[in-house]
């Protein structure tokens, strides 16, 4: 008996016009104005995003990612923040020249969002079942004994032992990583066509971090909804996503299939972030090769390229001229003079792919002998 | 490196820490529980060596650290420091013992005092210990700011002033006033930018070439712990469950939680990501407050069996320099590639 609200018809329901995607992020910039001055969080953020993707998002801390997509969410309170040009559509339309209202509907509905936190995102003083629910009794008009029943199954269904009892207690007693997978329950009640995870990992210890990678992926094939996956981890995003996208100081420097981000990247900003992380050498240990410096400020922007400052190949031309987005035939692009520089190209780190070695981490082959002796 | 016909530095045996369990609304009933975070651990470390302790939150690496420079008292075990009990030491003898053993936390912003100038905050360790005249600790202050990689002109400013992987070098600037042989760094790169964490852990290589300093380096992150550390101890709800060599640990984990933790580390290649074995454990650790018998792992382990959840595994010696808690990694390895959730 779930009454609808009749005059709102759900968005994720209609077919995707002709010549759009799902989600079109085109030239997004959305400035904060502040007392210190004008703060370009997002600048020029462009992407396009189908059913069953997963765009991986990374970049450094303050490198605007997050921000991005809270934009997108219709989350940034405004003022201080303004959009100043670009737009944002979610099959077809527009969602920033949406009342506040339909909004509403979107959110949680059509696009529902998972954050770093579990713990701050879940209200202490409510039951899991209740705040788990919300979104379905809000949306689909469930009553509250639909709503309960359903979350039950949502929590089975992320892998919740004893669901039932569950629904009944509240977010203290769910440990981090259950508490996630709570959130993740919460985001798929109403079966949204984008999942936006921010950071939904890096609170996590590794083993559970695997668990919850997992669940992601799977409830994904089950649902076919598209994941934007925010991290700071390139690691995290290595065999989940289908596309990234590498940003600092508030835009996007690289964007390509990750085959393209990882094996032919074309921005120096992108191969220091991959020279980064420890390699698990087998032979001898390397040392690392960190980028230097600090991420610029976003008042005060560098003029030219805002990497040139920490880019080791900079020259005369990055600190003048700001760089265009030089865009490869398959839609890869990079914000570097020299992206298409086969010459600079070889600077790019290598990668097992053109070591052609494969490092598991795990003993590939096990003693016979010892096989042998189950129980 | 490891020299390991030198005398140990720094000798754990038999270390346990408890706490006595919170008591609540419910307390009575338990207030004879205790949380056991740290349960009969050893381990040695020698001159000059980076020994890398790794572990999930709460598996109680970061209460070993904080009992071997009895910030915590330990509950039951010794730790030697140069020979002598730092258990049994007396005040006075403690100030001594910690002048050569030093501390670098994880939260670079909590761990330096907003009201002081970075000046007075690396000087501070000599004051307490009455090392030079101003005019000396001044200009080795410099000189440890140049080392750690931040302009000596700013002695003078404030920590807020300063970046998250600044302030961590403030901290290690710190930590080497005294020039110890020891310093434990307690997860000192988790708080930090990958970038970031990158240009920290070649800083500390970098002054432990220069300084011959020993670290015991904890951390949650077993590649950041990998490339950094000459030995490895795995802790798993308070018990080390394997200790060798990085390069041993690595190639030849034996431990299924070792295995299990070596293959969650996400790797930054989609063709190895896509193809490596990978085993995903079960729910949770368990509580510290009521651990399981037997081997304590036997709750999430791929391969347990019914004695495991009966008898505790000794760490035993699996190869020269290699040793494992384990009752049945030697006759039945991990075999299966991944097991399911």
């Amino acid at each position: 008996m779930a009454k609808k609200k009749n005059d709102y018809v759900d968005l994720k329901t209609q077919p995707i016009p002709e010549g759009h995607h799902l989600l079109e992020v085109d030239n997004l910039k959305m400035f904060f104005h502040t007392e210190d001055g004008v703060v370009k969080a997002v600048n020029g953020v462009s992407y396009t995003l189908d059913r069953g993707e997963t765009l991986g998002v990374v970049g450094e801390s303050g490198s605007g990612k997050s921000v991005t997509h809270m934009t997108i969410m219709g989350l940034i309170d405004m003022p201080p923040g303004k959009i100043e040009e670009g737009d944002v559509r979610y099959r077809g339309r527009s969602l920033l020249e949406m009342s506040e209202q339909e909004m509403q509907h979107i959110r949680g509905n059509d696009i529902a969002m998972i954050f770093q936190d579990p713990m701050t995102s879940l209200n202490p003083v409510y039951k899991i079942g209740r705040q788990v629910g919300e979104g379905l009794r809000l949306h689909r008009g469930y009553s509250k004994k639909e709503a309960l029943e359903r979350a039950t199954e949502l929590l089975r269904l992320v892998g919740i032992p004893s669901p039932e009892k569950r629904v009944n207690e509240y977010p203290h007693q769910f440990s981090g990583g259950m508490r996630q997978r709570v959130m993740i329950a919460m985001a798929l009640a109403c079966d949204p066509d984008i999942l936006i995870a921010d950071e939904p990992t890096t609170a996590l210890d590794v083993t559970i971090q695997a668990q919850i990678i997992e669940l992601m992926k799977e409830m994904q094939e089950k649902n076919g909804n598209a994941i934007i996956m925010i991290t700071h981890d390139l690691g995290v995003v290595a065999d989940m996503a289908d596309k990234i996208m590498v940003m600092y100081a508030g835009r996007p420097v690289e964007f390509g299939t990750a085959d393209e981000i990882f094996y032919e990247s074309r921005h120096p900003y992108t191969w220091g972030l991959i020279r980064s992380i420890p390699e698990q050498a087998i032979d001898e240990k390397k040392p690392l090769t960190p980028i230097h410096g600090n991420p610029p400020s976003l008042v005060n922007l560098p003029s030219g390229c805002p990497f040139a400052p920490r880019c080791p190949y900079a020259v005369d031309i990055c600190h003048q001229k700001e760089p265009e987005h030089i865009v490869t035939e398959t839609g890869h692009y990079s914000a570097c003079h020299f992206a298409d520089d086969p010459e600079f190209l070889k600077f790019a780190p290598d990668t097992s792919r053109s070591r052609g070695k494969i490092a598991t981490g795990m003993p590939d082959t096990l003693d016979p002998d010892l096989t042998g002796g189950e129980a | 490196m490891t020299d390991t016909t030198k005398e140990p530095l720094l000798k754990v045996e038999h270390l346990s820490k408890e706490f006595p369990a919170e008591s609540g609304m419910i307390a009575g009933r338990f207030s004879k529980r205790v949380v056991s975070a740290v349960k009969d651990i050893s381990f040695e470390i020698y001159p000059g060596e980076t020994f890398g302790l790794v572990g999930e939150s709460g598996c109680g690496k970061s209460t070993t650290g904080r009992s071997i420079m009895r910030l915590t008292n330990p509950t039951a075990g010794h730790v030697y420091f140069e020979g002598k009990d730092v258990a049994q030491m007396n005040s006075k003898e403690l100030k001594a013992m910690r002048r050569e053993m030093q501390f670098v936390f994880q939260d670079p912003q909590a761990s330096l005092n907003p009201r002081m100038t970075i000046g007075e905050i690396v000087s501070e360790p000599m004051v307490i210990h009455g090392i030079g005249t101003k005019e000396e600790r001044i200009e080795r202050v410099r000189e440890l700011l140049d080392v750690v990689g931040l302009n000596p002109e700013h002695i003078n400013r404030y920590p807020h002033e300063f970046s998250g992987g600044q302030r961590q070098r403030i901290g290690i600037a710190r930590a080497f006033a005294l020039r110890p042989k020891l310093i434990i760094c307690d997860e000192p790169v988790s708080a930090l930018d990958v970038s970031i964490q990158a240009q920290v852990l070649n800083l500390l290589k970098d002054l432990q070439d220069h300084f011959g300093t020993a670290y015991l380096f904890i951390a949650h992150d077993l590649s950041v712990v990998q490339h950094i550390s000459d030995r490895v101890a795995v802790m798993y709800l308070g018990k080390i469950v394997e200790i060798s060599d990085w390069k041993t640990l690595y190639t030849e984990p034996h431990h299924p939680y070792t295995q299990s933790l070596l293959s969650a580390v996400p790797v930054p290649d989609p063709d190895v990501q896509k193809t490596r074995k990978r085993i995903i454990l079960p729910g949770d650790p368990p509580s510290p407050i009521d651990p399981p018998s037997g081997c304590r792992f036997h709750t999430r382990c791929p391969i347990a069996q019914a004695v495991c959840s009966e008898e505790q595994p000794e760490l035993r010696e699996v190869a020269p320099g290699h040793f494992c808690a384990c009752h049945c990694a030697a006759v039945n390895p991990i075999k299966e590639t991944s097991i399911e959730l």
